[in-house]
């Protein structure tokens, strides 16, 4: 009952999976570019194709349905997961400043990359913050705990407490009434630790973007070492996150 | 109907007390703009016959207050402060009106909901305290907990207040994930708004965007397909399973029984898998549309979703059959958690939580929509209120959410699954009430010029029962809280929006 992802291959076919635009069909027409809820869709400069910022995407597949030529369609990819933003885009993204609720807060560089993965690649314990999402990512993260997915077949666990954790897997877009506590959490977790932003609302603010309330994706106050796309990315997806987190991908 | 704002009282207490109209929404629309008023709206709807009563006061904009009707209406309390919050009106005589939505980091005077405030505009930080009720006596102490809790789970801060053991009293402070959606779709088209209302809380989503749609074909004066009628029930009582088997493995695991845990956690999985298999989204994501249902998904696959109907129906007996019989778990479960059925009722507990307190109240029944009307089916009622209680109920809906499926497949009508909706008509509103797995849901929608939405108003049954589970509570231990809290899974995302 146990999948054997990653070690196996994984059955993708029903996926509705990750929008792509080829770029050799598309007609450039935009309407894509104007319909997308969250402007995921750019052009990038007027002679270029358009494209996909992954790590605002909701995974709608509005796109796919309108596109007059069919050069939006679906692929099956669903390891998506990068270590910097900038990956995930076809336009350059302008991250916040950091300013953080308070002048006490400091927040802590991540520089000892290969010696952290060389101490976390047999055993790591996770400990997820909820920043303010849709609970849909956290649910998924719920998913690799049982017996389909089986993270601690991996030697990875979830700990109660940030001062057990090796990583904190952060979903939500950083709210207003949470920025205090993501911020906390992650002090609290003793070094060498790691952070993962789980899903579009982590990655870009999502659908929630430019709000009042929330921030455009929590690399503005905290550090992100891997970024996992989706709305929700599925458990494998999360897991090859986690898994390029530790370079064991 | 329109009345008097001074008036309100008196006219609320009536339709609450003696024309048995529980007050299930109480919100604020901005119209200073077009005549200097901000105008309320007192919703309530009776509970046997499903009739909807809406009590309209207008506020002048100078007035900067109304009367609060919490002390007679409880079930106001809440409406109120979030109005206090969102628009700056004080609510005059409210027992507590202390902030709700912002939590001492948000300076005064700022209030996110009325027009002229930005909807990116982010205000500085303040710091400011947030008070909390206190007991005093002889050895009462208080236990913080949250807002990042243990499990993986959203946040929400505790303040319990205990002498000795038993919780005397709890208070919850909620909308750490209050992102601003109704904000955010101002000035939306209704398509674009359409994915925020999936968005409001996971597990719900599909009753969340149902809700929404169905708001948007009423002020579209559409009836959609009788196909996707059949399809939404269908899609709406899958999400009720997964979200049920969720409960169920919850309250397993926090008596810390393994077996039952992962035999639910399980199921819950089988459930995702359906909806992979036939919408390509395990939370049934873009599978709605106003205007019907976009992603059919049957066609083909009759005979896979009935074998795997049929196979879940049989693990979910065996589970139920073994679990009932453990004492880890009915020494826990038995007397716990109990909630009083008028508690339930003054407050406007809903969904299985209050129907496991003899309150009978569903909306596929009383205010039936869609193709709930042409299905048969039941809808448990205990009167215990305990955990128990409800777990039995879930239990229960899980089996007759499987019949109605089976009963959808076996009889889903051919043709067109939507229809499309291209414009909708200027300055019109209507509610789209659904029953999520929670229970009642409430959306309002007003529209602007050119399909624009120019007011969304989110009620969803978490927000109603949150200050019911602070009821149940009291009396038992500590431990028994993470318990307590499973057997309502209440949406936090959902309450904040």
């Amino acid at each position: 009952m146990t999948q054997s992802y990653p070690s196996g291959q994984l059955d993708t076919s029903m996926f509705r999976g990750t929008p792509e635009i080829d770029p050799t069909t598309c007609d450039r027409c935009g309407t894509c570019v104007d319909r997308c809820p969250t402007g995921a869709i750019v052009r990038d400069g007027d002679d270029h194709p358009i494209g996909i910022n992954y790590d605002t995407c909701i995974f709608c597949s509005l796109c796919v349905e309108i596109c007059p030529t069919g050069a939006a369609h679906h692929s099956p990819a669903f390891e998506l997961a990068k270590k910097t933003r900038g990956e995930l885009r076809l336009t350059p993204v302008v991250v916040e400043e950091r300013d953080l609720p308070g002048l006490d807060y400091a927040v802590l560089e991540n520089l000892l990359q290969n010696k952290i993965k060389h101490i976390f690649g047999r055993s790591l314990h996770i400990r997820e913050v909820d920043s303010g999402s849709c609970n849909a990512c956290d649910l998924e993260i719920n998913a690799l705990n049982n017996s389909v997915n089986d993270l601690t077949r991996l030697g990875m666990h979830f700990v109660a407490s940030p001062r057990h954790a090796d990583m904190l897997l952060v979903t939500g877009t950083a709210t207003r009434n949470m920025e205090l506590a993501l911020v906390k959490t992650l002090n609290a977790t003793p070094e060498p630790k790691l952070v993962v932003a789980v899903g579009a609302c982590a990655c870009s603010g999502g659908i929630f973007r430019d709000s009042y309330a929330t921030r455009n994706g929590i690399d503005a106050i905290v550090p992100v070492d891997v970024y996992i796309p989706g709305c929700p990315p599925r458990p494998q997806a999360i897991l090859y996150g986690i898994m390029l987190a530790l370079d064991r991908i | 109907m329109e009345i008097p704002a001074d008036e309100i009282r008196g006219l609320a207490n009536d339709v609450n007390s003696r024309l048995d109209g529980s007050l299930i929404s109480l919100f604020a629309c901005d119209e200073r703009t077009r005549s200097r008023e901000y105008v309320l709206r007192y919703v309530f709807c009776s509970r046997e016959s499903g009739v909807l009563i809406v009590l309209i006061t207008r506020i002048h904009e100078d007035a900067g207050q109304f009367i609060s009707i919490a002390d007679q209406v409880h079930a106001a309390a809440l409406y109120e402060r979030e109005i206090h919050d969102l628009f700056g009106l004080v609510p005059i005589g409210h027992p507590n009106a202390v902030p709700l939505v912002f939590h001492g980091n948000w300076p005064q005077g700022n209030h996110p909901l009325r027009k002229d405030f930005g909807k990116s505009h982010r205000p500085s930080f303040v710091d400011e305290d947030v008070p909390f009720q206190t007991i005093a006596g002889e050895g009462v102490y208080e236990i913080p907990v949250g807002p990042v809790h243990a499990g993986v789970i959203e946040p929400g801060h505790f303040r319990f207040s205990l002498a000795g053991e038993p919780i005397q009293n709890l208070e919850a402070q909620l909308f750490f994930t209050h992102k601003g959606i109704e904000k955010l779709c101002e000035g939306m088209s209704f398509e674009r708004g359409f994915y925020l209302s999936e968005r409001i809380s996971g597990d719900e989503t599909f009753t969340n965007s149902m809700a929404y749609s169905m708001a948007v074909e009423e002020i579209a004066d559409v009836r959609i397909p009788l196909r996707g009628e059949y399809l939404r029930v269908f899609y709406a009582e899958l999400e009720r399973l997964t979200c049920h088997m969720g409960d169920l493995a919850g309250i397993c695991l926090d008596v810390a029984y393994g077996f039952g845990a992962f035999q639910f956690r399980l199921l819950r999985n089988w459930c995702y898998q359906l909806a992979d298999l036939l919408t390509g989204s395990r939370f049934l994501r873009s599978v709605n549309i106003p205007g019907g249902v976009r992603i059919d998904g049957i066609p083909g696959k009759e005979s896979e979703i009935l074998k795997r109907l049929s196979a879940l129906k049989r693990e979910l007996e065996d589970t139920a059959e073994i679990v009932r019989r453990q004492t880890i778990l009915t020494d826990r479960i038995e007397n716990t958690g109990v909630l009083a059925k008028k508690t339930a009722f003054d407050l406007n507990g809903v969904g299985p939580g209050a129907r496991a307190s003899g309150i009978p109240f569903d909306v596929r029944k009383t205010r039936p929509y869609g193709a709930y009307g042409r299905l048969s089916f039941d809808v448990p009622v205990m009167t215990g209120g305990d955990v128990s209680c409800r777990m039995k109920v879930k239990l229960e809906e899980c089996r007759q959410s499987i019949g109605l499926m089976v009963q959808v497949i076996e009889g889903l009508p051919a043709g067109p699954s939507s229809v499309a909706i291209e414009t909708l008509p200027a300055r019109q509103s209507a509610f789209g009430i659904t029953e999520s797995p929670r229970g009642e849901n409430v959306h309002w929608i007003m529209t602007g010029e050119n399909g624009i939405i120019a007011r969304y108003k989110v009620r969803t049954p978490s927000f109603c029962n949150w200050p019911v589970l602070c009821h149940a509570v009291q009396g038992n231990i500590v431990p028994d809280f993470p318990l307590i809290n499973k057997s309502f899974n209440l949406s936090y995302a959902g309450n904040d929006l």
